[in-house]
C-alpha cells in the first residue's frame, strides 16, 4: 500500500516559541530596567528525576527570555503544612514573581490544595481557581500554559477564529475546558467531546479546527478530520520508546491543512507561555504595588 | 402539540419543600437556622419585586431573611463595609447583592468581596474557577435550576448532545460546565456561530439563553429533543397589552420537541428555589454537616 502523502503544513512549535521568547525578553528587560526583574521559583518534591527534563527546559527558556529562574527541591516526606508554609513564604517574598509546582507530587500532597495556596498574582501556571475563573469570564489573566499555547498556535494560522467551528476532544480541567473557554471568548463555536461522547468522529469531521488532549495514542485518525482543517495535538505519549501525540500523524497529515507534530508542536510553545505568564505576573504585581503602596497624591 | 410541557412551577415547589424539610431538621438536630442576606441598592422596580419575593420564600422555607435596602447613592466604601459585616456574621450563610448595581459602583469588585463560601449566586471569581475545574463550588442559580429540570426529566444526561445558545457569564458559560460535568457532549452556540440552525438540530438537549424573543423555531429542533428556555422577554401582545415569551417559539418548538419548558412557569420559578437550595448547601458546608442530596450540581 502506498504511504499516505502528507499534504498538511507542519506547524513548527519551536519556531513559534523562539519568536515569542524574543518578544518576551524585550518586555522582561524593560521590567528589569525599572527594578522589576521577573523571577520564577520552581518547587519540586521528592523524586525529582521525573520532573528534571521539564525543569531543565524551563530553565533554558527562562534564560532565553531574561527571566531569573531558581529551582528548589524538597524531600519526599515533607508534610503538606510545611509545603504550604514554603509557598506562603514565596507568596510574601517581593523578589519572587511566579511559582511553579512541578509534578508528579508524592501521594500525600493533594495537588489542587497546593495550587490554591499559590497567590493568584504569582500563579504563572494558571491553575488557581481564580485564574481559571478569569479565563471563563474572558478577562486578561494568567491562563493555564498548555491551553493558552494551543490557542496561540491556532492564532498563527491564516484562519478567522470568529465563527470558526472548533471541536475539542478531552475535557480536562487544565487543558480541554480552558481551551474551550478561550476559543469561545474569541468567538469560535466550540464543541467539547470526551469519553462519553457517542460519536467523536461526527463532531471532529464537522470542525475547521480540532484540538485533542486525551492521552491516547492514535485516537484521532485521518478519516475523522475535515480536509484542510487544522489539527492541534496536545497529547504526549510514550510508545515503544518514541514520543507521540494523540493523533495518528501520517493519516491525519494526509487530510489536514495544518498539523502540529509531537514532539516539537505544542510542547515548546507551552514553555514560552510560562515565561510570558512570568512577565505578565510581574507586571500585575507592579501594578498592584503601585495602586496599594505607592500612591503619591499631592 | 406533542411535547411534554415541563412544569417548572410544580418542580420548584418540590425543591422548596425539600429545602424546608432539611431546614427543619437542621434547627431541630443542630439548633442552626440557615440565613440569607439580600442587599439591594437603589430603587429599580424589577429588582424590588425580586428581592421581595426572595425574602418571602426564604421565610417560608424556615430560613432567616436579612434585607439591606440602601439608597441609590450609597458609596462603594459603604457597600463594601456592609458586605464585610455580612461575611463576618455567623447567622448569615448566604449573601446576595442584587444586580444590576447603580453605575457608580464596580459590580466585579463588590461581588468578589463576598466570602466565596457565602456567594449563593455563584458569581465570585473563585466559584467560577472552582466550577471550571470540577471542584465543589457555589453554582449559579438559573443554570442549576435548568440542570435539575433536565435530570428530573431525563435521568442520566451522559452521552447526550447538548447545545447551549448564548455564552453569558451568568447562564450560558456555567450551563456548559454543568452539562460537561454530567458527561454531555457540549456545543456553545452564540451570535457569531455560522449556521446556528443546523448546530441546534444536532442536539438532544437545547438550552436557550440569549434574550431574543422567539428566536429558536421548531424546524431548528431535532424530533424528541428536550428544550429548556431560559429567556424572559416582554413583547407587545394583543389589545395593546404586553406578554412574556421565551427565546424559543413555543408553538412550533412544542410540535417537534419531546419536552419543553414554558415561559413563564418553566425555568423562572426554579431560580429562587435554587437560591434557597444554595443557602442551605452553604450552611451545611460552613457547619461541617453532610450536604443535602440532589440540591446542588
Amino acid at each position: 500500500m502506498d504511504q499516505p502523502v502528507s499534504r498538511a503544513a507542519h506547524i513548527d512549535g519551536k519556531a513559534i516559541a523562539a519568536k515569542m521568547l524574543v518578544e518576551i525578553s524585550q518586555e522582561a528587560a524593560e521590567l528589569a530596567d525599572n527594578g522589576w526583574q521577573p523571577r520564577l521559583v520552581s518547587v519540586s518534591v521528592g523524586d525529582t528525576a521525573a520532573a528534571e527534563l521539564y525543569v531543565r527546559n524551563q530553565q533554558r527558556s527562562a534564560q532565553a527570555a531574561g527571566v531569573a529562574f531558581e529551582s528548589r527541591s524538597y524531600p519526599a516526606d515533607i508534610s503538606m503544612e510545611q509545603l504550604v508554609g514554603v509557598l506562603q513564604g514565596l507568596n510574601a517574598d517581593p523578589r519572587v514573581n511566579g511559582i511553579i509546582i512541578q509534578r508528579p507530587l508524592p501521594p500525600h500532597i493533594p495537588v489542587k490544595a497546593l495550587q490554591k495556596a499559590v497567590h493568584p498574582l504569582k500563579d504563572v501556571e494558571g491553575m488557581h481557581p481564580a485564574s481559571i475563573g478569569n479565563i471563563v469570564y474572558n478577562d486578561l489573566a494568567l491562563g493555564p500554559c498548555t491551553a493558552v499555547a494551543a490557542v496561540e498556535i491556532l492564532k498563527t494560522l491564516p484562519l478567522r477564529i470568529e465563527g470558526l467551528d472548533v471541536t475539542v476532544i478531552g475535557h480536562s480541567e487544565i487543558v480541554g475546558k480552558p481551551i474551550a473557554f478561550l476559543l469561545m471568548g474569541l468567538g469560535a463555536t466550540v464543541t467539547v467531546c470526551h469519553h462519553m461522547t457517542r460519536s467523536v468522529a461526527m463532531h471532529s469531521r464537522a470542525a475547521d479546527a480540532v484540538f485533542v488532549a486525551v492521552g491516547k495514542p492514535g485516537l484521532v485518525t485521518g478519516d475523522m478530520i475535515k480536509p484542510g482543517a487544522a489539527l492541534i495535538d496536545i497529547g504526549i505519549n510514550r510508545v515503544d520508546g518514541r514520543t507521540v501525540g494523540d493523533a495518528d500523524f501520517d493519516s491525519c497529515a494526509a487530510v489536514a491543512g495544518w498539523i502540529t507534530p509531537v514532539p516539537g508542536g505544542v510542547g515548546p510553545v507551552t514553555v514560552a507561555i510560562l515565561m510570558k505568564n512570568a512577565v505578565l505576573a510581574t507586571r500585575l504585581q507592579r501594578q498592584h504595588y503601585r495602586e496599594n503602596y505607592a500612591r503619591t497624591e499631592v | 402539540m406533542t411535547a411534554t410541557v415541563i412544569d417548572g412551577k410544580a418542580f420548584a415547589a418540590t425543591v422548596r419543600e425539600k429545602v424546608a424539610a432539611h431546614v427543619a431538621r437542621l434547627k431541630e438536630e443542630h439548633g442552626i437556622t440557615p440565613g440569607l442576606a439580600v442587599v439591594l441598592v437603589g430603587e429599580d422596580p424589577a429588582s424590588q419585586v425580586y428581592v421581595r419575593s426572595k425574602g418571602k420564600q426564604t421565610v417560608e422555607a424556615g430560613m432567616a431573611s436579612f434585607e439591606h435596602k440602601l439608597a441609590a447613592d450609597t458609596s462603594e466604601e459603604a457597600l463594601l463595609d456592609i458586605v464585610r459585616q455580612l461575611n463576618a456574621d455567623p447567622k448569615v450563610h448566604g449573601i446576595l447583592v442584587q444586580l444590576p448595581l447603580p453605575s457608580h459602583l464596580n459590580s466585579d469588585l463588590i461581588i468578589n468581596s463576598i466570602d466565596p463560601s457565602k456567594d449563593v449566586d455563584g458569581f465570585h471569581i473563585s466559584n467560577v474557577g472552582l466550577l471550571g475545574t470540577g471542584q465543589k463550588s457555589m453554582v449559579p442559580c438559573t443554570p442549576l435550576g435548568c440542570l435539575m429540570l433536565l435530570r428530573d426529566h431525563l435521568g442520566s444526561l451522559a452521552g447526550k448532545n447538548a447545545v447551549v445558545i448564548g455564552r453569558s457569564n451568568i447562564v450560558g458559560k456555567p450551563m456548559a460546565q454543568l452539562l460537561l460535568g454530567d458527561s454531555c457532549t457540549v456545543t456553545i452556540a452564540h451570535s457569531r456561530t455560522k449556521d446556528i440552525e443546523s448546530v441546534v438540530r444536532q442536539a438532544d438537549i437545547v438550552v436557550a439563553a440569549v434574550g431574543r424573543p422567539e428566536m429558536v423555531k421548531g424546524d431548528w429542533i431535532k424530533r424528541g429533543a428536550v428544550v429548556i428556555d431560559v429567556g424572559i422577554n416582554r413583547i407587545d401582545g394583543a389589545e395593546g397589552k404586553t406578554r412574556l415569551v421565551g427565546d424559543c417559539d413555543f408553538e412550533s418548538c412544542a410540535e417537534v420537541a419531546g419536552a419543553i419548558t414554558p415561559v413563564p412557569g418553566g425555568v423562572g420559578p426554579m431560580t429562587i428555589a435554587c437560591l434557597l437550595a444554595n443557602t442551605l448547601t452553604a450552611c451545611c458546608r460552613t457547619n461541617g454537616l453532610p450536604e443535602p442530596e440532589g440540591l446542588t450540581a
